[in-house]
Formats: structure tokens, C-alpha cells, sequence
């Protein structure tokens, strides 16, 4: 907690909120007015700074010509399976490096996490022909798998702090009462996760959504195309760049994971931060 | 979820707990390596795999002319060091990252601090503040691209109605102005994660030592030097280190505002190995640079990854 009493302090304190802010959410509010504008409105070499006559037109070129309401579908679809499907595979993962201990566990953990760091596009270099080789080129099935790339070893590491502060008493009673390993997982510890499941899921899901090197890579024909590359190709591969439809799409396109964002951030925010910050 | 059904049935899950101790511990082991299949499986074949496979066509020719991969040794790094676009792509790629974690680290700190101060507003403006981090890559670019727009952007609109430039200029045009564009929009969509971190960090800032200090008369400046700053190390670490392996890798948004260009004042690692990869189908060439890529990488993963597993 600074101190803000002093009147220097109060205008450096000022400066530095109005400059970052300006910084920070300018951006946002120009691609909200702009998606507003008229045609006539919106190309003119000193814009005006709101719009003076809203229109709902980009919107319709959006989900007309744009295509977006197919390309959302298509973003909805392989987001949420590939967010599932990470979720469950990070989720058996992590309960089992926070709660049992093994040789080597330390050693797979190591290997696991490390891939966080191997570039993404140099794994697309040799996914591409095992997915083609699969027979999975141009599916939203082949994404999804390849999706696994992105989210695991974070999620596994989120979902590994997070079990690790379950009292290992609640499973050694399970235990005792004869339960299995799977139930008492399913039964008892999932239950007491949601929160980090949910968190895990929301992560994976981001990804997935936000996404254009696969995406744009993995996926060849128009109609399975999702939002990322959909978007890109449907405004900027023209002579004449349709920002106004760029702007709309992109409202559209953003307003899913924002509302999500905005019930969820605190969860999130704890979850990403977990076990960095000590 | 058909690995539940298929492992619920194994007859090892329902071992007594009263079991002697030898096999308690056999069967911890047992039931931990289980837990660890499905992830294993899908991480073998889906990042293992992939890896190996580039590290071993980075020592083959393997392009249009060659689909067969053949083994021509350390032959492509001989190449690559040769050319002088593949230094100039170091070089822009070091500017880049130096650039973008530099800036989102002061203004991530300096943003967190603000936040970290108690006014009317401020639970919904660290809310706010995350937005450029959530959107999708595409979205991003668009926005940049649009406020860079040489000819109805409102960036050339401000300055040159303030009389900073003259002229209105063709920002992703030219080298500097597209290297501008593209850190400024990296920056941007970064101070959300570095701002989450620093908050993090302050909320155990400990009250009763800086109240002592602020009575022995020490002002802010002073505070944030001897207390604040030492107090953030660990997590400074932390996000240098995020920072700098998440800018070395970054590719969307350059690809969707420059696409590396004009020329190649903006094609950073990761775009050089995409067009080389994805355009002139060079695999051979595309995986080599790759692996010097992930050479670059290899000093901070090896930082972040120490810290993750410190006590596990």
C-alpha cells in the first residue's frame, strides 16, 4: 500500500492509472465503436470518437457473408471436447503424482510439465503427417486431439496443487471402509475439485478457442473452419479489408470466453498463479 | 471416458487396505502408474512422439523434391548457418522478446500497484484489466491492425493530429513501425498474466513491517525498494522466465498483423519455421531450425521447470 496523501504522489498515481488505462482499454473501445459505425463513418482519415450513427450492418455481413455462425458452431464443437478431454486426462494425472508415491514419479512429472516448454509449431511440423498419416487432416477430431499439445502439462500441474491440499485422511477412511481406488476418486475427491475442474476446463477451453496456428494448419476446408483462422481468412484475404466486419465478427467471436471469463476469474486467476507464486 | 469403464473392472482396485506392508506399497505403485495412463498414453503420442520425430528430420533432407526423409547429417545446420536471414531472424527475435517482456514486466508491476491500492472501482477494474488476455488471437490482431491502419487508423489520426508526425505513415510497411505493432500488441495482451502474478505477490506483502518503516519515516520510493520489490523477487523470477518462453514462442498475432514481413523485418523464429515448414514444405530445414529454436528456450525452461518442482 503506497502512500498517496502527498500531492506528487497523487499526480504520479494519476498519470500512471490514466496512461496504462488508456492503454489497456482504448483498444477495446475503439473495436466496440468501430463494429458500430456505417461504412461512411468508418473510413475517414480523422474518426470520429463514437459513433454518431449506430448501424447494425457489420453484424449482418458477419454472420451472412462472414460465415461466422458456422465458424462459432465449429469453434463451440472442438473447444469444449478438446477442453473435456484435457480435463480428464490432466485430472487422473494429477491426483496421481499428488497422492501416491512411486519410483520415478518425480522423473515423469519432470517430462510431462517440460513439455509446456517445446514450441508449439515445431510440434505441428511432425504432427501434420502423423495426423495425415491417421487420416484425421481436415477433421475437427484431428484438432482435438492435437489440442493436448497446448493445455496438459499446465493443467496437470494445476490439478496436482490442487489435490495435494486434500487431507489425505478423508481417502485413507475411504480406504479403510473397503472403497476402491476409482470410486474413491470419482466419489469423494472429484466431488471436492469442482472448482479446479472447472478452472482446468475453462483453461483448455481458452486455448483451444483463442487459437490460430493449428487451427489455421490442421483444418483445410472452409465449412469446418473455426473462428481464429475463419475470421483471418474471411476480412483480411480480400484487396479491401471489411474492418467493419472484422470488428463485429470479432465482438461476436470474443463474447463467449468474456462472459465465461468474467463469472469465473477469481477461480482462474488463483489456479493459473498456483504453485508459482510462494 | 471409456478408460474408466475398462480400469473400474481390474481386479487390483479392490485390494484390501489391511493388506501387509510390502504389498501396500506395491500396490501404491501399481494404482499411481495407472492413474498416470490415459495422460501418459496421449502425451506419447501426441508430444513425445511429434518431438522426437522433428529432432530426427532435422539431420534429413526432406522436402518437395525429397518426400522420403534421407539422413544427410549435420548438413541443414551447415546450411542455415550460412544464410543470413536465419541471423537476421535471431536478431529480430531477441529484439522482440527483450522488447515485449521488458515493457509488460514494468507496466504489469506498475498496473498491479495501482490495483493493489484500495479506491472505488477496483475490483471491477481488475476484472477489466484481464479482457486483452481472453481474447482470441485473431480478435487481438484485428484490433491492432485496425488502430495501425495506415490510411483510417486513429493511431496516425492522434499523432498527426498532435503534430507528432506530419504525415500520416504506413506503419506495417516499414520495419520499425511493423516491429512497434507487433510488440505493442504482444504487451498489451500480456500485462493481464504478469498484473495477476504481481497481485498475487503483493497480497503477502507483510502490513506490520512496511507500517514499521513508513514510521521510521521511509517514503514511497523507499518502500518500493526496500520492501516491495525484494518482497516480489520470487515472482519476478517467475514471470521473466513465463515471459520469456511464451514471447520466444509467440506466433498468432505476428502472423496475423505482419506475417513476419515487410520482407523479414518482423519474421521471428517461430514465423521462419512455420513459412518454411507450411509454404516451401522444407521439413528438413523446418525442423533443424526448430531444434535450434528450442535451444533458445532450453536456459529459461530449465529455470521455470526448477522452480515448479521445488519440493515435489
Amino acid at each position: 500500500m503506497l502512500d498517496l496523501n502527498s500531492l506528487s504522489a497523487r499526480i504520479v498515481f494519476a498519470l500512471l492509472l490514466g496512461l496504462i488505462g488508456v492503454f489497456l482499454f482504448f483498444p477495446i473501445y475503439w473495436l466496440v465503436i468501430s463494429a458500430f459505425k456505417g461504412n461512411s463513418e468508418l473510413y475517414r482519415i480523422v474518426p470520429t470518437l463514437y459513433p454518431h450513427d449506430l448501424t447494425l450492418e457489420h453484424f449482418r455481413t458477419a454472420f451472412g457473408r462472414g460465415r461466422l455462425g458456422q465458424q462459432l458452431q465449429n469453434s463451440l464443437l472442438v473447444s469444449c471436447s478438446a477442453a473435456a478431454l484435457n480435463t480428464v486426462l490432466a485430472m487422473y494425472a494429477g491426483y496421481s503424482f499428488a497422492k501416491f508415491r512411486y519410483e520415478g514419479r518425480r522423473a515423469v512429472m519432470v517430462v510431462l510439465l517440460s513439455a509446456q516448454v517445446f514450441p508449439f509449431g515445431l510440434l505441428l511440423i511432425s504432427l501434420y503427417p502423423m495426423v495425415t498419416d491417421l487420416g484425421l487432416i481436415d477433421t475437427h477430431l484431428g484438432l482435438i486431439l492435437s489440442y493436448i499439445v497446448f493445455a496438459l502439462p499446465v493443467s496437470t500441474y494445476m490439478l496436482f496443487s490442487y489435490f495435494s491440499q486434500i487431507p489425505g485422511e478423508m481417502i485413507e477412511a475411504a480406504r479403510a471402509d473397503g472403497a476402491g481406488e476409482l470410486r474413491i476418486f470419482h466419489t469423494i475427491v472429484l466431488p471436492v475439485s469442482v472448482p479446479a475442474l472447472v478452472t482446468v476446463f475453462l483453461y483448455g477451453f481458452m486455448w483451444s478457442w483463442n487459437d490460430l496456428l493449428y487451427a489455421m494448419t490442421l483444418l483445410v476446408s472452409e465449412n469446418k473452419r473455426t473462428v481464429g483462422p475463419g475470421m483471418l481468412l474471411a476480412y483480411l484475404n480480400e484487396v479491401n479489408a471489411d474492418w467493419g466486419g472484422a470488428m463485429a465478427a470479432s465482438i461476436v467471436a470474443s463474447a463467449p470466453i468474456v462472459v465465461v471469463f468474467a463469472f469465473l476469474q477469481r477461480w482462474f486467476i488463483q489456479g493459473v498463479t498456483a504453485g508459482s507464486v510462494k | 471416458m471409456q478408460s474408466q469403464s475398462a480400469t473400474s473392472t481390474m481386479p487390483g482396485f479392490a485390494v484390501s487396505p489391511l493388506a501387509e506392508r510390502g504389498g501396500l506399497k506395491a500396490r501404491e505403485r501399481r494404482v499411481g502408474w495407472l492413474f498416470l495412463v490415459p495422460a501418459l498414453v496421449a502425451f506419447v503420442l501426441v508430444i513425445a512422439l511429434p518431438f522426437v520425430r522433428a529432432l530426427a528430420l532435422a539431420f534429413t533432407r526432406n522436402d518437395l523434391q525429397t518426400p522420403v526423409p534421407r539422413f544427410v547429417g549435420l548438413d541443414n545446420f551447415v546450411a542455415l548457418a550460412r544464410m543470413p536471414e536465419i541471423a537476421q531472424s535471431f536478431a529480430v527475435t531477441a529484439a522482440y522478446v527483450v522488447l515485449v517482456t521488458a515493457f509488460t514486466l514494468l507496466l504489469g508491476l506498475a498496473w498491479a500497484l495501482i490495483l493493489n491500492q484500495p479506491f472505488r472501482g477496483q475490483t471491477l477494474l481488475r476484472a477489466a484489466s484481464l479482457i486483452p488476455w481472453v481474447l482470441p488471437s485473431t480478435v487481438t490482431a484485428f484490433i491492432w491492425g485496425w488502430i495501425f491502419n495506415s490510411r483510417y487508423g486513429v493511431l496516425n489520426a492522434a499523432l498527426v493530429e498532435m503534430g507528432v508526425i506530419p504525415l500520416p505513415t504506413a506503419w506495417l510497411s516499414t520495419s520499425f513501425g511493423a516491429m512497434v505493432a507487433i510488440v505493442m500488441t504482444k504487451v498489451w495482451f500480456s500485462i493481464p498474466l504478469f498484473m495477476s502474478f504481481f497481485l498475487a505477490g503483493l497480497q503477502s506483502l507483510d502490513r506490520e513491517q512496511m507500517d514499521a518503516a513508513r514510521v521510521d519515516g521511509a517514503g514511497n520510493w523507499a518502500l518500493l525498494r526496500d520492501h516491495i520489490l525484494p518482497h516480489l523477487r520470487p515472482v519476478l523470477l517467475v514471470v521473466v522466465v513465463l515471459g520469456v518462453i511464451g514471447n520466444l514462442q509467440h506466433f498468432d498475432t505476428i502472423y496475423a498483423l505482419t506475417g513476419g514481413g515487410p520482407v523479414r523485418a518482423t519474421a521471428v523464429l517461430s514465423i521462419e519455421v512455420y513459412r518454411r515448414a507450411f509454404d516451401q514444405w522444407d521439413i528438413g530445414m523446418a525442423s533443424a531450425l526448430g531444434l535450434l529454436w528450442v535451444t533458445t528456450i532450453m536456459p529459461a525452461a530449465y529455470f521455470y521447470l526448477r522452480h515448479l518442482l521445488k519440493g515435489v
